[in-house]
């Protein structure tokens, strides 16, 4: 049947005014600003926007030392926070789907808590227990005889601490993932490997984790896409401190642009990490190709 | 018979072994809640006490008391329903419509425009929100719940759901009711939209979750705090109660725990929004 | 007046696939017309666009009086009913067979005496609160065709509305549909019935007429009987029937005192006269002989009856219970034959030299080139 074009506009047109108001336009907004200076006085007076090419750009990539440390920070915790969650999600799902396990909706839960929670809330309490001084992570450590390090305070553990708290964060949804992945894997298949004569092991490496690989793609892109987009823990755990240490390039466009507003060149920095993200994901892709 | 007693011996140590690492893991998965509700009802003097104790000595309803007498912690509470509430019905509602479009009419560019929506899945929501919070500036509408709902509404992650969902509908229900004489909308509203039931609550629990601890906007555009949202709210009282711990982690228990219970209630569903895009291939 | 009425009709899909190649059919008022033909010969299609479902590309479609290209299906004066019945699966029964009469604004009263009274008519008033998900195929069956019964529409449209079901309570809903046909008629309701199949026993059982469609073409239309008797073309021969009609290319000989048809080899059947006077124009030409399973028949192999016995060794025999199907080949090619006889029991695979009698006056003579019947003009 031909739709008429009444009904259609009906259904189509909140959502596209809305997307193209809220997405589609700023995007292309961000773009036009990003070769502009744009300023605080611009919100008064736009005669004071001036085009600067790509100057904004050639800052970023070439002069800005605060750019190279948030992105040497973001990719550290992608690098070490993307494998690390994917490995212990994949390893806690087996644990739970076990035919031996019992109590497997309770760690479904418990594991899940973290990924509904508010970061902010969140980061409250971690603050206080990664307390050096009298946090009670350190206190626990020191009742089996270790001496607890400075877990947000040192320029060089500081990013590790936060590593530890987006993998924490991470675990819940992508378990449940792999869960449901997992069962849908035949069991035929892995009979068939065991009449074969594999180990448990063997069975594990070259049956159930290539059955996996889609999800496995599907989970690094979406952490991958998180990840890089680090904000809140940096914000409200260190503040992007001691020294810069856990900068990230959100955190950095946020400052730029709601602290010291310049817009133009936070619109500027937004494209980049745009295009590394984009990137990024490209690759991860194209492993996967590779690899099948 | 040894080689049995043997074998069961072996098996009760691996289920042993398997829940060890798993209760561990657990606590550590859970410690900060456990930690956070027990300072929460502990008095202010325990708190800091050393050793820490788990269970409160003096178990105590202060901190909550005073969370929401002293400090104006209601507000903020009453702008976050308001705004989660608002903003899952009308995201809901206008996503279901774009996505029955997509889904079920054929129009001249449908597939390339449902493309390039898509594609902006990748592009960081920071980049869109220094020019969104610029328009609103222009409009007055910083510091206005309809500035902090509305850039929200359309989620293209959300059409995309719905129309995977709906493209599982057979097109005979709408044929049906075509011959049956219902018009398009009537079809949508009596037809379509009872049978998304199931993507309806998945998708509003999982808005309700995202806007309800959503933080980088509203930090962005409520700079007044009668429009401070919970989490907003938050960051004030790690500011100017640093060292009052029992309030803050009563403050973090207000926020976490309407959305645990909705977790608890709703866990199928919830696991069921998330379930999109992975496994099945 | 509920005739329906086809001209010229076209239908040529958005991706420029052409499904119907301009269709001419006249259904008459109250007449029960079937759709078949092999999957993909557009039935649906030609059912869809007489609905109102789907854009019909060229010609014209007249209900009644009425030209109805242009109209929506809801004021068409029809009612569907889908293969997979299309219930609304959050409705009730009731509520389902309620719907169409809401959207219609009737008022609640009246919908319920249609709702009550064709829930009767089709047995499931003890169903009416139930849920689609809560019964079996053929509830759900007869609650679809309850949903169109209400509407009490002027022509009614079935797309192969039985074929979810299993054989048993096919055959007792082809009964069950036949009769309400009969009943609505009885009860002064126009209720003129279009309906598509693949099942031809469906066809052959239900229809006052039969419409054999193949590529979006008409082939004939007939009543059953006829269609089986007198094939148009080749096409039908071979579709209608089961197990399908042998069909062979021959030679055509003339002879002194008439016509014999070289099939294999030297084997050769002379045709009686009444058959031979269609083939006097055929002389050294190829054509295809057609003759159904039935009148192939199991004589003695002593039997040396010129013309119309022939020796073929046997293939297979399936046993029906009732009848047998015995293919077997006479110098390469096959065919079968279909009897009841008792000594078809005995028969062996592989076994030579069997005797079968051709029933020539009921063959069918199909042109090689235009495949129509030769026998009939
Ligand atoms: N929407 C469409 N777009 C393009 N071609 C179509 C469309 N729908 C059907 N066709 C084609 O039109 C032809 C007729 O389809 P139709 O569904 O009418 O066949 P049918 O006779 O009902 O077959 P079946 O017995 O399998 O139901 C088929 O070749 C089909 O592939
Ligand atoms: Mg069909």
């Amino acid at each position: 049947m031909k739709t008429n074009l009444r009904s259609l506009l009906f259904f189509l047109s909140p959502a596209l005014i809305l997307l193209s108001v809220f997405l589609l336009i700023p995007i292309g907004a961000a773009v036009y600003m990003s070769f502009n200076k744009i300023g605080v006085e611009a919100l008064i007076d736009p005669q004071t926007i001036s085009f600067v090419g790509i100057t904004n750009y050639t800052q970023i990539i070439f002069h800005d030392e605060l750019f190279r440390k948030a992105l040497l920070n973001t990719v550290i915790v992608l690098v070490i926070a993307m494998p690390l969650t994917v490995a212990l999600s994949l390893s806690l799902a087996v644990l739970i789907n076990s035919k031996l396990t019992k109590f497997s909706s309770l760690f479904r839960v418990g594991f899940y808590l973290p990924a509904i929670s508010n970061t902010i809330a969140v980061a409250l309490v971690w603050k206080w227990l990664l307390n050096g001084d009298y946090g009670l992570i350190n206190y626990l450590l020191s009742l089996v005889g270790i001496n607890g390090p400075q877990w947000l305070t040192n320029e060089h553990t500081a990013i590790f601490t936060i590593i530890m708290l987006v993998v924490w964060k991470g675990i819940g949804p992508n378990t449940i993932l792999y869960m449901a992945a997992l069962s849908s894997v035949p069991d035929s298949v892995k009979e068939a490997a065991e009449i074969d004569g594999a180990s448990a092991w063997q069975r594990f490496i070259k049956i159930t984790v290539p059955m996996l690989a889609p999800t496995t793609t599907y989970i690094s892109i979406m952490l991958l896409i998180g990840y890089l987009q680090l904000f809140e823990e940096p914000f409200m755990l260190t503040g992007g401190g001691p020294v810069n240490s856990t900068t990230s390039i959100v955190m950095l466009i946020y400052n730029e642009a709601f602290k010291y507003f310049n817009f133009g060149y936070a619109s500027a920095i937004s494209m980049v990490l745009f295009f590394i993200i984009f990137a990024v994901s490209l690759i991860r892709i194209k492993l996967t190709k590779l690899g099948s | 018979m040894k080689k049995n007693l043997l074998r069961q011996w072996q098996k009760r140590g691996t289920v042993l072994s398997l829940h060890s690492v798993l209760f561990v893991a657990l606590f550590i998965m859970c410690l900060p809640f456990l930690w956070m509700l027990s300072t929460s009802f502990k008095t202010s003097s325990e708190v800091l006490k050393f050793p820490p104790t788990w269970i409160p000595h003096d178990f105590t309803f202060e901190n909550y008391v005073e969370l929401f007498k002293a400090i104006d912690f209601i507000h903020p509470f009453y702008n976050s329903v308001i705004i989660a509430l608002v903003s899952v019905i009308l995201s809901v509602i206008v996503c279901s419509l774009a996505a029955y479009a997509f889904a079920k009419f054929n129009f001249k560019g449908r597939d390339k425009l449902f493309m390039v929506l898509l594609g902006t899945m990748m592009v960081p929501g920071v980049v869109m929100q220094i020019p969104t919070f610029l328009l609103m500036k222009a409009l007055g509408l910083i510091n206005s719940y309809t500035g902090i709902i509305l850039p929200g509404i359309a989620s293209v992650g959300m059409i995309f759901f719905f129309r995977q969902f709906l493209s599982t509908i057979s097109n005979d229900y709408i044929e049906a009711a075509r011959i049956d004489g219902a018009g398009e909308i009537r079809i949508f509203w009596s037809i379509i939209l009872p049978m998304m039931r199931p993507a309806l609550v998945a998708q509003g629990i999982f808005a309700f979750t995202a806007s309800w601890n959503s933080f980088m906007w509203p930090l962005i555009i409520a700079t007044d705090d009668r429009f401070y949202t919970l989490p907003l709210a938050l960051t004030q009282l790690d500011g100017q109660h640093a060292s009052n711990y029992g309030l803050s982690m009563s403050g973090a228990i207000v926020v976490i725990i309407p959305l645990v219970i909705l977790f608890m209630f709703t866990q199928k569903y919830f696991l069921n929004s998330m379930n999109i895009g992975g496994v099945k291939e | 007046m509920a005739t329906v009425e086809l001209k010229q009709v076209t239908k040529e899909y958005p991706n420029g696939y052409k499904a119907v190649h301009g269709i001419d059919l006249q259904i008459r008022d109250g007449e029960f017309m079937v759709f078949v033909g092999p999957s993909g010969c557009a039935k649906s299609t030609t059912l869809r666009m007489i609905a109102g479902l789907e854009e019909i590309s060229g010609g014209e479609i007249y209900i009644g009086n009425r030209m109805i290209n242009n109209l929506p299906p809801k004021d068409r004066g029809i009612a569907m009913v889908f293969q997979n019945y299309a219930l609304y699966p959050h409705m009730s029964v009731y509520e389902n067979m309620a719907f169409g009469l809401k959207v219609a604004k009737l008022p609640k009263a009246e919908i319920d005496k249609r709702v009550r009274e064709a829930a009767e008519k089709l047995e499931i008033t003890e169903l009416l609160h139930k849920k689609p998900k809560e019964m079996s195929g053929g509830q759900r069956q007869r609650v679809a065709v309850g949903r169109a019964i209400v509407r009490k529409p002027d022509v009614f449209l079935f797309d192969e509305p039985l074929s979810n079901l299993d054989a048993k309570l096919r055959v007792s809903m082809r009964i069950r549909i036949t009769q309400l046909h009969k009943e609505l008629q009885a009860a002064g309701q126009t209720a003129t019935m279009i309906y598509v199949t693949h099942d031809q026993v469906e066809a052959m059982t239900m229809g006052d007429r039969i419409c054999i469609l193949n590529y979006g073409k008409i082939m004939q239309v007939d009543t059953p009987l006829n269609v089986y008797n007198y094939p148009q073309n080749k096409f039908v021969a071979g579709f209608i029937g089961s197990p399908a009609m042998n069909l062979i290319q021959v030679r055509v000989i003339k002879t002194n005192g008439g016509v014999n048809l070289r099939l294999a080899d030297e084997l050769e059947l002379t045709l009686p006269p009444a058959k031979a006077q269609y083939l006097l124009d055929y002389d050294g030409k190829t054509i295809w002989f057609g003759i159904r399973p039935e009148h192939i028949s199991l004589v003695n192999a002593d039997d040396n009856t010129t013309g119309s016995t022939i020796h073929g060794a046997v293939e297979i025999v399936e046993q029906m219970g009732n009848e047998s199907y015995i293919h077997f080949s006479l110098n390469g090619v096959s065919l079968v034959a279909r009897t009841a006889q008792f000594g078809s029991q005995t028969l062996q695979q592989g076994q030579d030299r069997v005797a079968f009698r051709f029933l020539l006056e009921h063959c069918h003579l199909f042109d090689l080139d235009t495949e129509e019947n030769i026998g009939l003009k």
